[in-house]
């Protein structure tokens, strides 16, 4: 059931909107098909970056897949926390030490959803913070990783989507923008700030070659296949 | 109005020998690069092929936009509109950052316009975009408040709007142009001689060029752009243009100069496109189309052709 009603809205409506309506572009989605179970980690500039990852999902995969979103501000009303259940299949963790008490502990949490062969989506950078600016990365990856190391992560580059619908805008604009996917790698160090770091790096350097890429005209569309 | 129902259409002798004409092409092309595949198969003309599937692909998505209702047609042309000024206001690098939420109102303006190509209101047609969306985005501009910038977002809006919603909406006019006695083509007949005549002329100033080309014409904006396929191009659409001219109400004279003004405008198009890749520093608009590029890299030259030839003809057989 649950399966049907995600693949209806993620494969059928949000990729009609995104797609056709929004111009998302994805480069290199194939890396998801083989993979059992993967943390997608991302840089983070608006609410579309949820669902334009869980678009790229395999649809078998989709109601295993959680996005980890904010407690503090998707859990600050009964039917936001609802909303974020049905349609997004988030997680809602706490931020702060103070929320600990509402939302649990957040790595452990976490951990048990992947032990259960879950996946999940995560932001660390922690918030969408200004368009098209990459803050540091909190060191939550990292722990997480630490503790889970069968399970591998794969880094994406959003670009674009900042513009479509940034921090503060509640309306959004069609804007060409690009997902674009890493290579699953698993964590080589057992620190959890290295981890981290290794994680943040390679999506600075996606964005580099992704750019290179699109000045010399060598990206493949996958919109249409 | 002439609003021909499609069981109607597809008994229209002349459209059905154009359509049997554009797929007979592609056959043709197919075939040579799929023999020349199997004589070379190491030096295979890859991109030849990809460009040649492409069209496959585009022909079938415009003769069936076309055959099965106006209604289609109107939408399909709508969608190219917008997914041209999309492509167009992403890739600029005129348009600041901060003022691309007032696109939105640019989007907005293609159903309003395509509205008014479809009820056949010829007057608010023409004057909508170049001159209300003129002052209308502006002033949308200046309520927001924001200064930095504004004159550019104030000239640059407006000029995609003209560029990809009101030229290319002039394809979509074509079919609600009045019946005239003896024609018996029709909006249809008209719209199908535009499109391939300049695509065509496209094609064939491409081939004279890698044929014969050898003196550049402007090496700084286009360096593949040849005076020996402009002019090949040119004379050979003429050609093209005169043994079509069953599809149109036009004379034997008429259709000649209608060839000319294409191959001619044509060219501006795709050399104006070219300049505006050029100084954003990109090669192609996007990568939609395979071996094409973006939507634009395709649409540059009949933004240019579809009006001309409307108000060509518009002028000669319709007022």
């Amino acid at each position: 059931m649950r399966t049907v009603f995600l693949t209806l809205v993620y494969k059928v409506g949000m990729k009609f909107f995104l797609q056709v309506i929004i111009g998302v572009k994805y480069y290199n989605k194939k890396v998801l098909k083989n993979q059992k179970q993967f943390i997608l980690v991302s840089n983070h500039n608006s609410h579309i970056d949820t669902m334009a990852l869980m678009v790229a999902v395999p649809f078998r995969k989709l109601h295993k897949t959680h996005p980890v979103a904010a407690g503090d501000y998707f859990g600050n009303s009964r039917f936001k926390a609802f909303l974020t259940k049905l349609f997004i299949n988030g997680i809602l963790i706490a931020r702060s030490k103070e929320e600990k008490g509402e939302f649990g502990d957040t790595i452990e949490r976490l951990s048990r959803k992947l032990a259960k062969g879950n996946s999940l989506i995560l932001f660390p950078e922690g918030s969408r913070g200004e368009p098209e600016k990459m803050q540091r990365f909190k060191k939550g990856i990292g722990v997480l990783l630490k503790q889970n190391p069968n399970v591998c992560y794969v880094p994406v580059y959003t670009n674009g989507l900042g513009t479509v619908m940034p921090k503060g805008r509640f309306l959004f604009v069609p804007y060409e923008s690009d997902i674009y996917f890493g290579q699953p790698t698993y964590a080589k160090s057992m620190e959890v700030e290295e981890i981290a770091m290794e994680i943040e790096n390679q999506i600075l350097k996606l964005k580099e070659i992704f750019h290179e890429k699109q000045r010399n005209n060598e990206l493949e569309d996958e919109q249409l296949k | 109005m002439n609003m021909l129902s499609s069981d109607l259409y597809l008994q229209n002798k002349e459209i059905i020998q154009v359509i049997v004409l554009i797929l007979g092409i592609l056959i043709l092309f197919t075939a040579i690069f799929g023999i020349w595949s199997l004589l070379n198969p190491e030096n295979k003309p890859k991109e030849m092929i990809s460009r040649t599937r492409s069209w496959w692909t585009m022909a079938t998505i415009f003769i069936l936009a076309t055959v099965i209702h106006p209604i289609v047609t109107f939408a399909a042309f709508a969608l190219l509109s917008f997914t041209a000024l999309r492509e167009l206001s992403s890739i600029s690098k005129n348009l600041p950052k901060q003022d691309i939420p007032v696109v939105m109102f640019g989007y907005m303006a293609i159903p309003v316009q395509y509205y008014f190509a479809y009820i056949g209101n010829y007057n608010l047609f023409l004057i909508f975009i170049p001159l209300l969306m003129h002052i209308f985005i502006p002033f949308i501009l200046v309520l927001r408040g924001r200064i930095e910038g504004i004159t550019q977002s104030m000239t640059v809006i407006p000029t995609h709007l003209m560029l990809v919603v009101f030229a290319i909406s002039h394809l979509a006019y074509f079919l609600s142009l009045p019946d005239i006695d003896g024609f018996n083509a029709g909006g249809r007949g008209l719209l199908l001689f535009i499109v391939f005549v300049t695509e065509i002329n496209d094609v064939l100033q491409f081939i004279w060029g890698k044929l014969l080309g050898k003196h550049k014409i402007l090496p700084k904006v286009s360096p593949n752009k040849t005076w020996e396929g402009f002019v090949g191009g040119l004379v050979t659409t003429i050609f093209v243009a005169y043994f079509l001219r069953f599809l149109t109400p036009m004379s034997g004279v008429e259709s000649m100069v209608a060839g000319l003004l294409i191959a001619g405008s044509g060219f501006i198009g795709d050399v104006t496109v070219s300049a505006i890749k050029r100084d954003i520093g990109i090669k192609d608009t996007g990568n939609l189309i395979p071996g094409h590029g973006g939507l634009l890299d395709r649409i540059d030259s009949l933004a240019f052709t579809a009006p001309i030839f409307f108000h060509l003809i518009y002028n000669l057989h319709y007022s």
